[in-house]
């Protein structure tokens, strides 16, 4: 018979087992409690104890580990015949087809798995949403030049993107952006060459619904071909940099977040191919209609193109070197632009950034005048010299000269506090120069903060 | 009485399945106290004379360890471990005499004889066992049991579990130390890497890879959910130092094993998984699934020295030829890496819609041999052509391959 179980260590038990004379483990050293009792009996007890086993085990397996078979469709490849009969191997008169078929396993799975496994599945079946909301508050004190409108006041822009996501095929996504803003930027008092805040560039309507992005991107050519087809906003294909391109994240200027030669004011109907073999090297062409008052998809076309090679400079980090060209017959005639995007990590935690563009441009009267120029360079530190591992914080400078004339020197400088994977609060100061042609130069300090989540 | 010895058989294996504690060791052998194995592989063919010849195949869904032949490519056996075993890693005894392995699913360790391939021993351990290695000597087999916040420490010699090592929290990859006096060991449920004193076999100290930020109150969804902590400590090539990726911190702690303290956070990518050590011991490399990236770090610095853009669900580094091979398991694709100036050099399709596992190296650095669990095969990739081979037929849903001696052999 069977002694009770007896407590070895937490969470640890030892059975033994005395049976008739047969003693296993430690049980043999010790006097069987059933001794003497009619063989029977000790059957009886023995066949108690197994049933009260076999209930707990039955238990066990019902309630925390699953062990029935697994099923799962798997693709195969089979042969088939010109009778339509199927075989595993190939021969003569047989063609290789691609098909599905159910296939049982057999893997004991805890119920914690399989619930990952099950939610899992829905959540890559389901649409998936994402929201980045933000918060940006903005303070105007001018430091030279006659007294404006802007100067001491106060600005606050809410901004809030759902983002949708949703697999359609191998490869096949569909994305959509709504956008809703609602607020007062500073750059209507201030009238800058460049927004001073970069999400001022996505205000169309206060107050409503904007879609700013809608298209369908796939995967071709052992997925080294990207294309991108819909309602895009090309500088999310064109023109990157690591350390200054997020208004969301890095700096809130759009003269350190966007190239202003690019000439984007809107998104619009297009196409973006990139072409990344994984190699450091891509390459990228587009178009975008980029005026919501074209009559046709001739008008208000952008053609952009871009090469980019990722290098690793000595002992100095990677770096990532872009150059693009662009035509834009929003005036009715072709312009045409370049620019160069480069961010070049030093150390580990510094990584240095420049931009760089020249744009044809002319008067109200279709008159060519000198090129547009800008350039912008600074650097970011991360992952060192901040008070909380994630945090960021990064200095630029950006001058913006136009062939009319008018020019803007602008620098910031921003700390990004990661509070939660979800929530980051920054902080910003920005002294901003216009200096107009036709008028005094002034110049504005612009301190900010900006609250932003997304989810 | 023969009823009451199949009530018996019932109630012994109703007790392993319930308590799943250290009962008496089963064994397949006809016992020769001393040399078990010598006995119960007596008289069987031998099937494999050179164990360096042959790569192991682990499969969780057949439940056995496959043996192919480096050189064919064919299968030269399987050893079927039981049902619903369910094998997580296999690794081969430095003398290649046997190969162990843990079955997740029976709480058991399980020692198969390399010659013969025949199981000689099962022997019960705590729960999950996955993750497992040998000291130096061989003389210890150490079985993770990650459920059981345990090592099993079993003797090879008497080939029992001679002592059970509490204390650990969700204990994963174990490294001893060349002269196999220490057994460091990666708490996945924690942020410390525990120091075993092999002499002992008890846990000796801990040591903090990190701490948390001040601001990981505001963020408990992070710091409270599902804890990422320390998967392995991936030791350099001298073994004077170790490095300990941990998830939720992002960083890798280096830990000098003179003295058992650590001397440096590296910040890396975001959920680094572990370090991988090149073969040259000169970077170390983590592959980073919160951000798809890899970090490299040079180890004569202890900085990293690039972060490259990587694949999702990335499991395993091999090296070979010069080039970093990186698994992303989701993609159906292996990245490429020059091991030298850490660009990035392409990519290998394996296929659509499958699941990557892990891979070992051949000891020449020549041939990976990649673990592909949906499709139940075993790919070789060729580390200068890039060319790629399928193996069919090795067992179902192999999970991770290992060569005797190969500087390639991780579990995930």
């Amino acid at each position: 018979m069977m002694s009770r179980p007896h407590l070895v260590k937490p969470g640890h038990f030892a059975l033994s087992l005395v049976l008739a004379g047969v003693a296993t483990g430690a049980a043999a050293q010790q006097p069987a409690s059933g001794q003497g009792a009619q063989p029977t009996q000790r059957e009886q007890e023995l066949q108690n104890r197994v049933d009260q086993l076999e209930r707990r085990v039955g238990e066990l397996e019902s309630s925390t580990v699953l062990s029935e078979p697994e099923t799962i469709v798997k693709e195969i490849q089979v042969y088939v015949d010109e009778n339509g009969v199927e075989y595993d191997e190939p021969g003569p008169g047989r063609r290789p087809v691609v098909t599905y078929q159910r296939e049982r396993v057999y893997r004991r799975q805890a119920i914690s798995e399989k619930l990952d496994e099950a939610l899992e599945d829905a959540a890559s079946r389901s649409v998936a949403v994402g929201v980045d909301a933000a918060i940006v508050l903005q303070n105007v004190q001018q430091s030279t030049g006659e007294t404006t409108p802007a100067d001491d006041e106060f600005y606050e822009l809410a901004s809030a993107d759902l983002f949708f996501t949703a697999g359609l095929a191998q490869n096949t996504i569909f994305y959509a952006d709504i956008v809703g803003l609602s607020g007062t930027p500073p750059d209507n008092e201030v009238g800058g060459l460049t927004l001073l805040n970069g999400y001022a560039a996505r205000l169309g309507e206060q107050n409503e619904l904007t879609l700013r992005e809608a298209w369908l991107m796939t995967e071709l050519a052992n997925q080294k071909v990207q294309l991108a087809a819909g309602r895009v906003d090309l500088t999310n294909f064109f023109d990157h940099n690591a350390v200054a391109n997020d208004e969301t994240t890095q700096f809130l200027s759009d003269a350190l977040v966007n190239n202003p030669m690019l000439g984007l004011s809107e998104n619009g109907a297009g196409l973006a191919t990139t072409f990344d073999p994984k190699n450091g090297f891509t390459a990228r062409i587009g178009y975008q209609q980029s005026s919501s008052d074209a009559a046709n998809l001739s008008d208000a076309l952008f053609y952009l193109a871009e090469v980019g090679k990722l290098v690793t400079l000595g002992d100095l980090g990677e770096g990532n070197y872009r150059v693009w060209f662009r035509t834009d017959n929003s005036s009715g005639q072709d312009q045409t632009a370049w620019g160069i995007s480069l961010d070049q990590k030093v150390s580990a935690a510094v990584t240095l950034f420049l931009r760089a563009g020249q744009a044809e441009t002319s008067d109200d009267l279709g008159e060519p005048l000198d090129d547009d120029e800008y350039y912008s360079f600074g650097f970011q530190l991360k992952n060192g010299g901040t008070f909380n591992p994630e945090d960021a914080w990064g200095v630029g400078f950006a001058n913006t000269q136009l062939g009319a004339g008018d020019e803007e020197d602008l620098i910031e400088g921003y700390y990004n506090l990661r509070m939660t994977q979800k929530l980051q609060l920054s902080f910003h100061l920005t002294h901003v120069t216009e200096k107009f042609v036709d008028a005094e130069e002034v110049g504005y300090f612009v301190p900010g903060v900006r609250l932003q989540a997304s989810f | 009485m023969a009823n009451i010895e199949k009530l018996l058989t019932v109630a012994q294996i109703a007790c392993a399945l319930v308590v799943g504690a250290p009962l008496a060791a089963q064994d397949h052998t006809q016992h020769a106290p001393g040399s078990p194995a010598a006995v119960a592989t007596a008289g069987r063919p031998v099937k494999i004379t050179d164990p360096a010849s042959v790569v192991l195949i682990v499969n969780r869904d057949s439940n056995d360890i496959g043996f192919m032949d480096i050189a064919t490519h064919k299968m030269i056996g399987s050893v079927f471990l039981g049902n619903n075993v369910n094998p997580h890693m296999a690794m081969m005894s430095h003398d290649g005499r046997f190969v162990v392995t843990g079955g997740t699913r029976a709480n058991k360790a399980y020692i198969i004889d390399v010659a013969t391939l025949t199981l000689v021993k099962e022997i019960p351990v705590g729960f999950a066992p996955e993750h497992l290695a040998f000291s130096p000597d061989g003389r210890y087999y150490y079985q993770g049991n990650p459920d059981d916040d345990s090592i099993s420490v079993i003797d090879m010699v008497s080939m029992t579990e001679i002592k059970r090592i509490p204390g650990l929290v969700e204990p994963l990859n174990i490294t001893f130390t060349p002269d196999g006096s220490k057994a460091y060991i990666g708490n996945y449920g924690a942020h410390w890497v525990g120091v075993i004193d092999v002499t002992r076999h008890e846990l000796a100290k801990r040591i903090a890879v990190g701490t948390p930020p001040a601001v990981a109150k505001l963020d408990p969804d992070r710091y409270l959910g599902e804890i990422k902590g320390v998967s392995n400590a991936s030791m350099s090539a001298d073994g004077r130092y170790l490095y300990a990726a941990d998830g939720d911190l992002g960083i890798v702690g280096v830990i000098d094993t003179r003295e058992d303290k650590l001397i440096k956070t590296i910040r890396v990518g975001a959920d680094p998984w572990r370090a991988y050590m090149s073969h040259d011991g000169r970077f170390a490399v983590t592959v980073n699934n919160g951000d798809e990236t890899i970090s490299v770090i040079d180890t004569s610095k202890n900085e990293v020295v690039a972060t490259l853009e990587g694949g999702p669900d990335m499991t395993g580094v091999n090296f070979a030829g010069g080039k970093a091979f990186v698994i992303s398991a989701t993609s159906g694709f292996v990245y490429v890496y020059n091991a030298t100036t850490w660009e990035p050099a392409g990519r290998i399709k394996i296929g659509l819609n499958l699941q990557l596992e892990t891979a070992t190296t051949d000891v020449a650095d020549q041939k990976l041999y990649l673990a592909v669990s949906t499709n139940h095969s075993i790919y070789t990739i060729d580390a200068a052509t890039e060319a790629v081979e399928r193996i069919t037929g090795v067992g179902l849903y192999p999970w991770g391959t290992h060569v005797m001696s190969s500087k390639d052999n991780y579990c995930h």
